[in-house]
């Protein structure tokens, strides 16, 4: 079997094939790219064992998922590729979609395990509501997946040789018209150490400074569950926690005023040490909690904020 | 005016779902049925758009086992007609499978339509994919993660929310849009809406009414086997005076800092 991968940034492209290397043990993995890559780049690429990288239109990602799928299935079929991982970015996953359907490929999408099964590919995803997990056998090729995995560190190697491939035809297409990043600094959720999480049990947007203050004490980041940044936006969307939004592992995770769907217990589910607060005792949450208080946020935390303040200094 | 097609699954209530205690498989018996949470945000997009520009609504479902009374409920938010397709083979469908009922129905039955719109993902399986795969079938542009749209001369203008913030893309129609809970709030449709709903079409399809049989409906990709994630927890619980809970949560947030601020 050969595989090709896919990522937005290098380090996807290199997370998946650093994953297949290890755990397909694939012939020979390739990578599309859909920009020049820099020398470091292609050393890292390089190091996470790709042999040869396919260098496609910049347009062919830039107009909308129905161009990246159009060219990476030209790729697929004239390269006689049998496996391809595209990383699970919000645009991996539409690419992936339109590229099996275009293929008529077998496809799971959000893969975070893989291994081989007798002459098919096994592959684990999270279903539910993020509570459960599915193993799905991908039994033909081609074979497709937008799969994600915790990044390793990433090692340099010789550089790949890079060839163009471009190719005809026409996709429809989407226009581009403007990208609106999001005002403040970029906060890496995912690599908090730290993390306080606030919910439903927040009556108004000013409360949540109380949860601003505790993680300002304690060093920690502010994560929320889907409805405070979805139907509220009291928080920006980056600082979700769940299914759809970011998937944390801190040392410490303190839930205020979380119930716990199973949407966001999946995006915490990896803490080391969960404390929450709620005032409902059979809350979800409280079974996926290490110290679960049944209590009134609203009673407990400014008197905890202050006690805090004493103990660790403002 | 612009037609639409309005996508919508139903799914088990996974918030009302227990997996066996031992086996750890989901006990699906026991829970209700609903219809999935992102495809209604869809069908109120549908909805306003009508609203403002005119134009039809139409629903879309399948599944092993389509409920008539949830497919009501798409009718009283203010869809104008549906076409539904039970069949039990469709129990073990994967997207590829889902994608080519919907567009079989779409295809035979709703002959003109400028826009599909479908929820970005499914309340149970969350895999992405039947909006995607729709618009590779029909051949048209899609925009997925829409958290605003807007429709103008027949061209359609979306803000997409993505990792690094958010896209603002146009295209033309026809096109196909997918929203999550971000777009609107779906309506809550009231009595006297329940009661119009009750004399608007809802055809019922079967198999060979799309040219399709059974062997059409084989899944690529298979379902081995689906089981509870078990997490393993203190689950110490504290209760009773706040001041007393206050200072125990200082002590384990301290006790838990592990030497790094």
């Amino acid at each position: 079997m050969n595989a090709l991968v896919v990522g937005e940034k290098i380090d996807q492209t290199a997370s998946l094939a650093n994953y297949l290397k290890k755990n397909l043990q694939p012939e020979a993995i390739y990578a599309a790219t859909f920009r020049t890559l820099t020398a470091q780049e292609l050393e890292i690429l390089g190091g996470a064992g790709v042999r040869k990288i396919f260098q496609l239109p910049e347009n062919g990602w830039l107009s909308g998922g129905a161009v990246a799928a159009r060219a990476l299935a030209e790729l697929v079929k004239s390269r006689g590729l049998e496996f391809v991982a595209i990383y699970a970015s919000k645009k991996g996953n539409e690419v992936a979609a339109r590229l099996a359907q275009r293929l008529d490929a077998s496809y799971a999408s959000e893969v975070f395990a893989m291994e081989r099964m007798g002459e098919g590919v096994l592959v684990k995803r999270l279903v539910l509501g993020g509570g459960y997990v599915e193993s799905v056998l991908l039994k033909e090729a081609p074979r497709v997946v937008s799969a994600k995995f915790s990044s390793e560190a990433l090692t340099s190697g010789e550089r790949p040789e890079v060839e163009l491939f471009s190719f005809e035809g026409e996709a429809p297409h989407v226009k581009l018209l403007e990208t609106i990043k999001p005002e403040r600094a970029r906060i890496d959720l995912e690599k908090a150490n730290l993390v306080v999480a606030v919910g439903r049990g927040f009556k108004k947007k000013e409360d949540l400074k109380m949860a601003e203050e505790l993680a300002r004490l304690i060093g920690a980041e502010l994560g929320c569950s889907r409805p405070i940044s979805g139907d509220l936006k009291w928080l920006e969307e980056e600082r979700h926690i769940g299914l759809s939004g970011k998937r944390v592992r801190p040392s410490l995770y303190i839930a205020l005023g979380i119930s716990g769907q199973v949407q966001h217990l999946v995006g915490m589910r990896d803490s080391k040490t969960v404390v929450a607060v709620n005032t409902d005792p059979n809350a979800p949450l409280s079974t996926e909690s290490d110290y679960y208080f049944v209590a009134d946020l609203y009673k407990i935390l400014p008197t905890t904020i202050e006690i805090l303040k004493k103990k660790l200094g403002s | 005016m612009p037609d639409m097609v309005v996508c919508v699954k139903q799914t088990v209530d996974v918030y009302q779902l227990k997996p066996h205690p031992e086996t750890l498989a989901p006990l699906f018996g026991q829970a209700q049925s609903k219809n999935s949470d992102f495809d209604l945000n869809a069908l109120e997009e549908a909805i306003r758009i009508k609203e403002k520009h005119g134009g039809k609504v139409y629903v879309v479902s399948a599944g092993p086992e389509v409920k008539p009374l949830l497919v009501r409920e798409c009718l009283a938010m203010g869809a104008d007609e549906a076409y539904v397709l039970s069949d039990q083979s469709l129990v073990k469908a994967d997207g590829a499978v889902t994608a080519k009922v919907l567009s079989a129905v779409i295809k035979s039955k709703i002959p003109n339509w400028d826009l599909i719109l479908c929820g970005e993902a499914s309340l149970d399986q969350n895999s992405y994919q039947t909006g995607p795969r729709l618009a590779e079938i029909f051949n048209i542009p899609h925009i997925s993660y829409v958290v605003k749209l807007e429709i103008e001369g027949g061209a359609l203008k979306a803000w997409r929310s993505v990792e690094d913030g958010v896209e603002v893309v146009s295209c033309g129609l026809p096109a196909l849009v997918t929203v999550g809970l971000e777009i609107n709030t779906p309506r809550l449709p009231s009595l006297l809406m329940i009661r119009a709903a009750q004399r608007k079409p809802l055809n019922e399809l079967k198999l060979n009414d799309l040219g399709l049989s059974p062997a059409d409906l084989e899944p690529k990709a298979r379902s081995v086997e689906v089981k509870a994630l078990k997490t393993e927890r203190r689950r110490q619980k504290f209760e009773g005076k706040p001041e007393e809970l206050a200072e125990k949560l200082a002590e384990l947030i301290v006790s838990n800092l592990g030497g790094r601020r």
